[in-house]
Order: C-alpha cells, then sequence, then structure tokens
C-alpha cells in the first residue's frame, strides 16, 4: 500500500515538472571468444556469445528515468543466454530525499579480490563479468547526502537467484542445478532490508551498514545420489563495516561482515594493500602492488583464509591500456587461481579485453578441484555506439 | 682592510638577500593579483574537446564535461564527465582541491557503479594518456608554489611579467615553471615547464581569451606541447556558463553514481 501511494506520488511529480530537460541513449555490442583448455570429455571447449546492452536516461525536472537492458546470447551455454533490465528505475527528490523505484544496480565495498559487504545486488555468475555482471535489484531506496554522509535504506520485495552455467558449460560442477531451496518459508517473497551510512573523513573513506534478508550466495549440495545440484539460500542478518585510507602511493582497505548465516554466527572479512609506484622504468607507467587477505566462515567459500597477491600496470598511453594480475591461494596451499586481465582501446568505438583463469587443487574433492577443468581463455571486443 | 671586507661582504649579502626577498615578494604579488581578479566566479561549466597527437601528427580526441566549484576556506572543487572514445563514456573524475594538502580525488566507474578513491600523490602523471599532468589541470592554489619575479618581456606584443613558480610539493613533476603574464589583464599567455633535471619539458600557451560576465577571463584553447617526446595535447573549451547555482552538493563523491 505503501509503495503504490509513494508510487502515484512520484507519478504526479513527473507530470507536475514537465519542462523536457535531458535525455541520452547509447548502446554497446560485446562480442566474446572462450576457450576452455582443460574442458573434460563430455564439456564444451569453446563458447562464442553477443551482447547488447543499452543504457538510456530522461529527466524531467528533478527527477530522471534511467534504463539499463542487458540482452545477452550463447552459441552453447543456456546459462549465460540472459534478457535483464540491470537497471529500470524512476528517482525523484522530496525535500532533500531522494526516492528511487525500480530495478537498481549498486555497489558497496573497497576491496580488489572480492567484496565481500557488497549485499545489493545478485551476481549473475554465469556471464563471468565480475563485479559489473549483476543482476537489478528490484527495490524502493531512499538516499539523503548530507554533509556529515550519505544514507541509504533499501527494500527488496524479491529475490533474485544466482546464475548457473549448464552443466556441460564452465564453470560448473557438471551437474544439472535443481529448484532453490530456501530457508525463509515464504522464498523468493521475503523482504530483504539494507542500510548504509557513508562518510569522508580526511584521509578516511569510511562505511558502515546493516543488512536483513536472504543471503544472496547459496550453499551448494549435492543431491539425488550425486546427480544433482541444489542451491539452498540461508537467511542472514549481518553488520558490514568498510574502510579506505588514501596515503601518498599507498591505500589500506578494510572490508568485514559479521552476523548470522542458517542460524549461525559468523564472520568474513578482507584486509589489502596497494602501492603505487609512479612512473616506472623511465615511463610514464603506474605499477600498482596489490596484496589482500580474506576471512569467510561461511560454508559458500572455498576455503576460510585466502591469500591473494597481484599486479597492475597502467600505461597512461593513449590507448588507456592497462593489466592486471592477480594471483590466489589457500592457507592449506592446496587451491589456488591465477586471473590475468588485459584491456587497450582499439578506436573511439572499440576497445579490447583479454582474460584468462586458471583454477589449481590438490585435492580433487575440494571447489577448487571441481572447477579444475573450468580453466577460461576469453577475448571480448567491445564495441560503443 | 679586513674590516672593510667584512662589511663589503655584509652589505654585499643584505643587499642579495634583500633583492632576492624583493624579487620573491613581487613574483607572489603579482601571482596572487592574477587569483585576486578572477574571484567570485562562484561557479562555472564548460564543454572541452581534448586532441592528442603523437611526434608523427597522428591524433586522437575525446570529448568531456567540466564544472567547476569556486572554493573559499579550502581549494576549488572539480568534475570532468567523459562523453568519448566510447570505452570511458561516462566515467567521471572528481577532484577536491587543497590548498596545502594533497588534494582528495575519485573516480566513478560506471560499469561496476563504484565510486573509487584514488592516490593523489600522482600528480606528475599524465590525465588521460594526454601532455597534461593531474597537476596541469588541477585548480591553481597561492599557497601551492614559491614565487620569483624574473623580468619584464613582449610575448607575441603583449607586454607580460615573467614569473617563476617554485612547486612546494616534492612530488611535483617539476623543478620550476616560468609563467608569461599579461601585464595589464592579469592573465597567463605562456607558461614553461622544467623538469626535475632542470631542463625544458613542456610549454603551454593559452589562445583565444574571452571575458565572460564583464570580468573572468578564459581561454577557449590550452596548447601543450612536449618537447622531449614531440607529442602535443590541445583543449579546445566552448559553452562556457558561469553561475548555474551548483553547490557543494553537486560536487559530494556520492552523486558521481547519478552523473549521466
Amino acid at each position: 500500500m505503501m509503495v503504490r501511494s509513494l508510487l502515484l506520488g512520484i507519478v504526479g511529480v513527473l507530470f507536475a515538472q514537465s519542462a523536457i530537460a535531458d535525455g541520452d541513449l547509447n548502446t554497446t555490442v560485446i562480442a566474446e571468444f572462450r576457450s576452455y583448455p582443460n574442458s573434460n570429455a563430455g564439456t564444451i571447449d569453446r563458447g562464442q556469445s553477443l551482447e547488447l546492452n543499452v543504457d538510456a536516461y530522461q529527466d524531467f525536472g528533478t527527477s530522471r528515468g534511467v534504463l539499463e537492458l542487458v540482452a545477452r546470447i550463447d552459441d552453447q551455454d543456456s546459462g549465460r543466454r540472459i534478457l535483464e533490465a540491470r537497471q529500470a528505475y524512476i528517482t525523484t527528490e522530496i525535500g532533500g530525499v531522494e526516492i528511487y523505484i525500480g530495478n537498481r544496480q549498486e555497489f558497496w565495498g573497497k576491496a580488489e579480490s572480492i567484496n565481500i559487504v557488497d549485499v545489493v545486488n545478485q551476481e549473475d555468475a554465469a556471464a563471468d563479468q565480475g563485479g559489473a555482471g549483476k543482476l537489478g535489484a528490484p527495490s524502493v531506496s531512499i538516499e539523503r547526502y548530507a554533509n556529515y554522509g550519505d544514507l541509504q535504506f533499501w527494500y527488496m520485495p524479491n529475490f533474485r537467484e544466482l546464475t548457473f552455467n549448464d552443466a556441460d558449460a564452465h564453470p560448473s560442477g557438471e551437474l544439472p542445478v535443481k529448484a532453490a531451496r530456501y530457508q525463509r518459508s515464504l522464498g523468493r517473497n521475503a523482504d530483504d532490508f539494507a542500510f548504509r551510512f557513508s562518510t569522508v573523513v580526511n584521509d578516511w573513506d569510511l562505511a558502515g551498514s546493516l543488512f536483513y534478508g536472504t543471503a544472496r550466495k547459496p550453499i551448494l549440495s549435492v543431491v539425488d545420489m550425486g546427480t544433482a545440484l541444489q542451491p539452498y539460500y540461508a537467511e542472514q542478518r549481518s553488520v558490514g563495516l568498510e574502510a579506505q585510507y588514501t596515503g601518498d602511493a599507498t591505500l589500506l582497505k578494510w572490508e568485514s561482515l559479521h552476523g548470522k548465516q542458517d542460524g549461525k554466527d559468523f564472520f568474513a572479512a578482507v584486509a589489502g594493500l596497494e602501492y603505487t609506484l609512479y612512473g616506472v622504468l623511465d615511463q610514464v607507467w603506474d605499477l600498482g602492488l596489490i596484496a589482500e587477505a580474506q576471512y569467510d566462515e561461511r560454508p559458500q567459500v572455498a576455503a576460510e583464509r585466502f591469500y591473494v597477491a597481484g599486479l597492475r600496470l597502467t600505461l597512461n598511453d593513449a590507448k588507456d591500456s592497462s593489466l592486471l594480475l592477480l594471483t590466489s591461494q589457500d592457507e592449506a596451499k592446496d587451491q589456488s587461481l591465477i586471473s590475468f586481465d588485459a584491456s587497450q582501446r582499439i578506436n573511439s568505438w572499440s576497445s579490447i579485453d583479454v582474460g584468462a583463469k586458471f583454477f589449481d587443487a590438490k585435492t580433487p574433492s575440494s571447489v577448487f578441484g571441481f572447477l579444475d577443468d573450468d580453466d577460461t581463455i576469453s577475448v571480448k571486443l567491445n564495441m560503443f555506439f | 682592510m679586513r674590516l672593510f671586507i667584512a662589511t663589503s661582504i655584509a652589505i654585499l649579502s643584505s643587499c642579495l638577500l634583500n633583492s632576492s626577498h624583493a624579487l620573491a615578494d613581487k613574483g607572489l604579488k603579482i601571482a596572487m593579483e592574477v587569483i585576486e581578479r578572477d574571484q567570485g566566479w562562484g561557479d562555472s561549466s564548460s564543454k572541452m574537446t581534448m586532441v592528442l597527437k603523437d611526434k608523427y601528427g597522428q591524433s586522437t580526441q575525446r570529448s568531456l564535461r567540466n564544472s567547476s566549484l569556486e572554493g573559499s576556506s579550502q581549494g576549488d572543487k572539480s568534475l570532468v564527465i567523459f562523453d568519448t572514445p566510447g570505452d570511458v563514456r561516462g566515467t567521471a573524475f572528481l577532484s577536491h582541491t587543497k590548498k596545502t594538502d594533497s588534494d582528495d580525488q575519485w573516480l566513478y566507474l560506471p560499469a561496476l557503479k563504484r565510486v573509487k578513491r584514488i592516490a593523489s600523490s600522482n600528480k606528475a602523471g599524465p590525465f588521460m594518456g594526454s601532455e597534461f599532468s593531474f597537476e596541469d589541470i588541477a585548480s591553481q592554489e597561492i599557497e601551492k608554489y614559491t614565487y620569483k619575479y624574473l623580468r619584464e618581456e613582449k610575448y607575441n606584443g603583449v607586454d607580460c611579467f615573467v614569473v617563476q613558480y617554485d612547486p612546494v610539493d616534492r612530488k611535483s613533476g617539476y623543478s620550476v615553471q616560468e609563467t608569461w603574464i599579461d601585464k595589464s589583464k592579469y592573465i597567463v599567455l605562456k607558461t614553461e615547464y622544467y623538469d626535475r633535471k632542470k631542463s625544458l619539458l613542456k610549454t603551454l600557451t593559452f589562445d583565444g581569451y574571452k571575458k565572460y560576465k564583464g570580468k573572468f577571463w578564459r581561454a577557449d584553447t590550452f596548447l601543450m606541447v612536449n618537447h622531449q617526446t614531440g607529442k602535443e595535447t590541445e583543449l579546445q573549451y566552448e559553452n562556457w556558463i558561469f553561475g548555474k547555482g551548483l553547490s557543494e552538493k553537486d560536487f559530494n563523491k556520492n552523486m558521481l553514481k547519478r552523473v549521466k
């Protein structure tokens, strides 16, 4: 009922301010070629996909409508096929408070290797696009920007499930995924709530958040005598903390999440350091050295502790060439992941990304043991219109 | 005789000291006058085309939008939004200039919807792969340099003061800058940048000055030539608008995600 009257109010505001203002529409086409050099027999060894992104907005006085559509086709993997309104919302300002209604994409966090406090959106994991691959969160949210900081409150009435690749695609457990189970009796229709306060104090960017709802990452179990995977979405209540110190060339980062999931207390944290060397090798190149430690007590992770080391090379040239190399290893030195991403502009309307991921595990029954055949090399051609 | 020499040395050195004081004082006064005459602009916005040329004359372009808010107790705040090339479309760069401290800088990455605080010690590094460094595009605050008046000289037929700007911050990419300032209008017509080894690195020339709001002079072309690499970058400004009514809120880091 409240939502309904809010909606009517906003529509009223939109019509009252009929002065035509800014608007814009852009499209992006991404052609992706993927190769899986270690694929097991019976799984695909390559795939191609084509993705269309449409980004548009239209202002009406102090109100705005935003639309970001993603349509992706894939020749092998139905898990990667999607038609998604990543963002489709209207927003207006009433008395210094911004109100948003519709699908939104939001980012919370500070770290590089993982963002455990980033709880608003579900991940479009099948797309394997990192932080950019999210599903829009259907929501009513309000934000207030003040001198002391930014306050956000989110109400999310519909849960979005994680996307999975086909059993014969990558990455996957090579098993079909059954319908999910939920801890909360209302399942996908249970309400989620989130709140965040963020502020800047000199060299520190700080934030604190609260979440009550359904955990975004499911706990996966093998069911039906080993013939299928079933996701289980647990209830989560948590408190998130974020901090980044920005020094001259040093960034210190912290994210932590403390709370209860599936009735059990848990703690998770990421601590990180990024140090940048400017003008390396007598060039205008910048070299960033990244070190992060991950700790997570929840059953969704591959191991409780992971250590990450990485290099980020930025050439600062006219083509904005950059390269990121990350290695990740669990404490037992059993599971490891090496990832590589390079990107370069081709011309004013196109760019190319080359990426690779290699999983390794000594214990075949570990999570990375299952992912061992999911090594991926991808080439993406991005075209902007 | 010894006394005479000692006295002469004392007098001579005090003269030198005085005159170097006087030169510093005159330089500072001119630099302050440049800033003083430009005070009260409040807020401004403009469109900019950046043309990068390599030493073979090959050129690439990018277009962006600028807006700035004049600071009082602190330095100015500025926001840059990129429109082209396509791969950086929607990326935004926010800077809060500090008078003496390092500036606060944030970058907005539209694909991730992520606002990222970035380290600002990279002042000598290139901005968007151009011949302009971050410190060249940052707002000029009087506290960021010490000054020395050098001479008077004509530049392009205009009577100019030539003043040396010596960056206070050791992380600056420059040992000194020499600046040609129009004697009557107190606007900068040319700056020569000397690298840390004291050799001439770049020359920036300003062209097409126009007066806005009856008071504020803005050039529509900035040309930066790098003498050591043969590359150059030209900034072409248009659509200057003053007094749009922008406020602190428009330069809040959390507003970056609303930028279109």
